[in-house]
């Protein structure tokens, strides 16, 4: 089992930091091309729905990632944020047409779609959110 | 690190990572097409929603115009993503 953590800058600029931050780990680890790129994905996802949608938070997000056999566990923290479950986004019409489509809400039903596992807590005391994912490596 | 170029054909290569840091500067290149172009992918490793939904936008606006982007040489995983997303219905994928 080997974990990293770190913090980043909530702003969506901070996001070279955070790929730098993935390459280190999945280059260590020798993660598959297929699963570092839906890491990357997911983390990118949900690491700009905080960004975006936690205005007034704390200053940084707390980004860890570990392995585990064959198994990557993601974790996202917020602080001082008002709860959002990413959960209760709704899914956006992939069958239908562009006439019928809208932009928006694809990134939450990418995490969804690609990882096995997608949780949710929130602690009012410390108005703490938390993501977690578990992906399964492809290879 | 993510390079967008426009050749005199007009068609657009994108290369490198498109996530959300910068889409803006793919914007400003997606913006100046006004009628159907091919989209070069062959040199893209990455793509996040941001840049999934400045190409929906400017698929939209260029449908609306009788028009419409013609994605080639997206990489195995690049395609999985538009797969899932319902993007193989809203573009033209060579």
């Amino acid at each position: 089992m080997t974990a990293i953590s770190g913090d980043f800058r909530r702003e969506i600029e901070a996001l070279g930091e955070v790929f730098a931050f993935l390459e280190t780990f999945v280059d260590g680890q020798e993660v598959d091309e297929k699963t570092a790129f839906c890491i990357n994905l997911v983390v990118e996802e949900l690491f700009t729905n905080m960004v975006r949608h936690n205005e007034g938070g704390g200053d940084q997000i707390t980004v860890s990632i570990e392995r585990q056999d064959n198994r990557v566990h993601l974790e996202l923290v917020d602080t001082d944020v008002e709860p959002f479950d990413p959960e209760t986004v709704e899914a956006p019409p992939v069958d239908a047409g562009i006439d019928e489509r809208r932009p928006g809400g694809l990134g939450i039903f990418l995490v969804q779609s690609m990882v096995d596992d997608l949780n949710y807590d929130y602690e009012p005391e410390g108005r703490r959110m938390r993501i977690t994912v578990t992906k399964t490596l492809e290879n | 690190m993510f390079e967008i170029k426009r050749d005199e054909n007009g068609t657009i290569s994108l290369h490198g990572r498109l996530d959300a840091s910068q889409v803006d500067a793919a914007r400003a290149v997606f913006n100046q097409a006004t009628e159907s172009c091919e989209v070069d992918f062959a040199e893209l490793s990455y793509i996040s929603s941001a840049g999934l939904g400045l190409l929906f936008g400017t698929q939209k606006r260029l449908v609306d115009s009788g028009g419409g982007l013609i994605l080639i040489n997206l990489s195995p995983h690049i395609r999985e993503i538009f797969q899932i997303a319902g993007f193989d219905n809203i573009f033209e994928i060579a």
